[in-house]
C-alpha cells in the first residue's frame, strides 16, 4: 500500500517515459496530419502508358499491368469508349489484322488472347453484305486481364484509339505500394486524386 | 559512290521483300471520324461505358470506427471482462473483417513505411484513414499495452486461432528471437525512406499472411506463411513475437503502459498456473511482461482466483 503513497524512483521514470511516449506520438501524429492528403486512387496516366500513348505504335505491347497485380485476375481492364469507337467491320483491336484473310472477308486470328471481345452487328443490317455493316464491340470484364494487345492495336493510325486501360477501382485493393507500379518501367501507374482519364481527353 | 548506291538498293529491296511477305493484309483504316447514332441507324443508341465508381470514402471512416470498436472492445474484454471466449469472438470477427473482408489493407504494420516515408519526404502525402491506422494502436499501446495484437490485428488472430498445443520457448531462446523484430523494423523503415526510385515496402512484399487473406500471393510467400502456421501450432504466433516490425514498436510502447493486464495475486495459492499457460512467455516472477502480453485472456481462463472471483461475484 505504500506504493500508492509515495511513488517509487521507478514509478516517477515510467510516468515521465510514458507522457514523452505520449507528446513523441503527438509529435508524429501532428507532423503526418500536416502532410495529411486526399486518399487517392491508383490509376493509370494515358500520356505515360506506351500502351495508350500515342506514337507509341508498333513497339511490343506491354503485358505487365496484367501480370504484376496482385490480384489472380488483374485489375486492370482493358475499356472500349464507345463515343469514340468507330465501328469498324474489321476491327484493328478486334482482329489480328497481320493474319490471313478468309473466305469471308475477315482476319483468321482474333487479337485477344482470352477471347474477351464480342463482335456484334448493329444499326441497319445488311444481310447479304456483313462487311457493310457497324459493328460494336464490348470487352467482357470477367475474361479480359488487362494485357493491353488490343488498346495497342486499335491506336493511331490504325484504329481511332477508343480502347484503352483503366484500373477497375472497384477490384483495386488500393495497395500500399502497387506492385504494377513498382513492375511498370514508365512509371504510369500512379495515385491520382484527379480522374486522369478526363484530364487526358 | 556506286558502291554505296547499290548497297542502298540492295538494301531497299530487302526492306521492300520483308513487308511484302509479313503484311498479308495492306490495313486500311475503314473510318477517320466516328459514326454517329443516325449513321448506324436502326436505333442505335450509343451504350455508356461502365465506369465504376471507387470504394466510397466512408467506408474509410468505417474501418476507422471499427478498429477503435475493436480496439476499445480488445481492452475491456481483456482487462475487465477478462474473458477468453469474448476474446476469441473478437479475434473471428477481426480476422474476418480486417483480414478476409479488407483482405490485409489498410494494416498498422504497413502503415510504419507510410508514415516513415511522409517523415522524410514532407511533400508526400498520407491518408487520414493511414495515419489513425498507424497511431490508434500505439496510443492504446501506452495506455493498456499490445492491444491492437490480442484480438484485432488479422495477422495475429490468424496465428491465435491455430495455436493448439502451444509449446513453452525456453525463455534465453525467445529473448534472443525477439530481437529480430527490433532489426526487422529497422531494415523496414530503411528500405521505406529511400528515394522514390529505390524505395520498397518490404513489409508488404514479405507479409506472410496477406496471400492467404487474398487466397493468391507469390508461391514462396504463401509457404513462408504456411510454415509459419504450422509452427504456429506449436509454438505461440511466430511472426508477433519474432518478426512483427509493429509488434516492435508496441513492445517499446508497452513497457511504460499505464495500465496493463494484471493477474490476481494470491499468496496463499501461488499455484503459478497462469506461468504454465501463457504461450508466450509474458509472465516472469507472477507479474505480467506488459511488452510481451498479447492479451490473449489464457492465463484467467487457468486462474483459480479469477474462477473464485466469477463464483463469488
Amino acid at each position: 500500500m505504500t506504493r500508492h503513497q509515495e511513488p517509487t524512483r521507478r514509478d516517477v521514470l515510467k510516468i515521465a517515459a510514458r507522457s514523452a511516449g505520449f507528446v513523441a506520438l503527438g509529435g508524429v501524429g501532428a507532423t503526418l496530419a500536416f502532410n495529411r492528403g486526399p486518399d487517392g486512387k491508383w490509376q493509370i496516366c494515358p500520356s505515360k502508358c506506351i500502351d495508350i500513348r500515342l506514337g507509341a505504335t508498333g513497339v511490343e505491347v506491354c503485358d505487365l499491368c496484367a501480370v504484376s497485380c496482385v490480384l489472380p485476375l488483374s485489375a486492370v481492364r482493358a475499356v472500349n469508349d464507345f463515343s469514340k469507337c468507330g465501328r469498324c467491320c474489321i476491327c484493328p483491336g478486334y482482329f489480328d489484322i497481320t493474319s490471313q484473310v478468309g473466305p469471308d472477308g475477315l482476319p483468321s486470328r482474333k487479337l485477344c488472347p482470352r477471347d474477351a471481345i464480342t463482335r456484334k452487328a448493329i444499326g441497319e443490317i445488311d444481310p447479304d453484305d456483313p462487311l457493310n455493316n457497324f459493328y460494336e464491340y464490348t470487352i467482357d470484364e470477367a475474361r479480359c486481364n488487362g494485357c493491353g494487345k488490343c488498346v495497342m492495336g486499335c491506336k493511331e493510325p490504325a484504329g481511332l484509339g477508343s480502347i484503352r486501360l483503366e484500373v477497375r477501382s472497384d477490384l483495386c485493393l488500393d495497395c500500399n505500394r502497387c506492385s504494377i507500379a513498382i513492375a511498370c518501367p514508365h512509371d504510369a501507374m500512379v495515385r491520382d486524386v484527379a480522374d486522369l482519364t478526363k484530364a487526358e481527353a | 559512290m556506286a558502291e554505296r548506291g547499290l548497297l542502298f538498293l540492295v538494301a531497299a529491296m530487302i526492306l521492300a521483300s520483308t513487308v511484302c511477305t509479313t503484311a498479308q493484309v495492306q490495313y486500311q483504316r475503314e473510318v477517320d471520324v466516328v459514326p454517329g447514332e443516325e449513321d448506324i441507324g436502326g436505333g442505335y443508341k450509343t451504350p455508356s461505358v461502365q465506369r465504376p465508381r471507387p470504394r466510397a470514402s466512408w467506408w474509410g471512416a468505417v474501418d476507422v470506427c471499427l478498429l477503435m470498436t475493436a480496439l476499445g472492445l480488445s481492452s475491456w474484454i481483456v482487462l475487465r471482462q477478462r474473458s477468453r471466449k469474448g476474446f476469441v469472438a473478437l479475434t473471428i470477427f477481426c480476422l474476418w473483417y480486417f483480414g478476409f473482408h479488407r483482405q490485409g489493407c489498410v494494416c498498422p504494420i504497413g502503415a510504419i513505411q507510410n508514415a516513415a516515408v511522409v517523415l522524410t519526404h514532407p511533400a508526400l502525402t498520407i491518408p487520414l484513414v493511414v495515419i489513425l491506422f498507424f497511431l490508434l494502436p500505439l496510443v492504446l499501446a501506452l495506455l493498456f499495452g499490445r492491444v491492437f495484437c490480442g484480438g484485432v490485428c488479422p495477422l495475429g488472430a490468424i496465428q491465435e486461432l491455430v495455436l493448439l498445443k502451444p509449446l513453452q520457448v525456453p525463455r534465453t531462446l525467445d529473448r534472443t528471437l525477439g530481437l529480430l523484430k527490433y532489426i526487422y523494423l529497422c531494415i523496414a523503415v530503411y528500405f521505406a525512406v529511400q528515394p522514390a526510385a529505390h524505395r520498397d515496402f518490404i513489409i508488404c512484399r514479405f507479409d506472410p499472411f496477406v496471400g492467404m487473406f487474398r487466397f493468391n500471393g507469390p508461391a514462396g510467400i504463401l509457404m513462408f506463411g504456411g510454415a509459419l502456421l504450422i509452427l504456429g501450432i506449436f509454438v505461440g504466433r511466430p511472426y508477433c513475437r519474432y518478426l512483427c516490425p509493429y509488434g516492435a514498436l508496441l513492445s517499446i510502447l508497452s513497457r511504460v503502459t499505464w495500465r496493463g493486464v494484471t493477474l490476481r495475486g494470491n499468496k496463499e495459492r501461488d499455484c503459478g498456473l497462469c506461468v504454465t499457460a501463457c504461450p508466450y512467455g509474458a509472465i516472469e516472477n507472477m507479474r505480467v511482461v506488459p511488452s510481451s502480453c498479447l492479451f490473449c485472456a489464457r492465463c484467467f481462463n487457468v486462474c483459480p482466483a479469477e474462477a473464485d472471483e466469477e463464483n463469488s461475484g
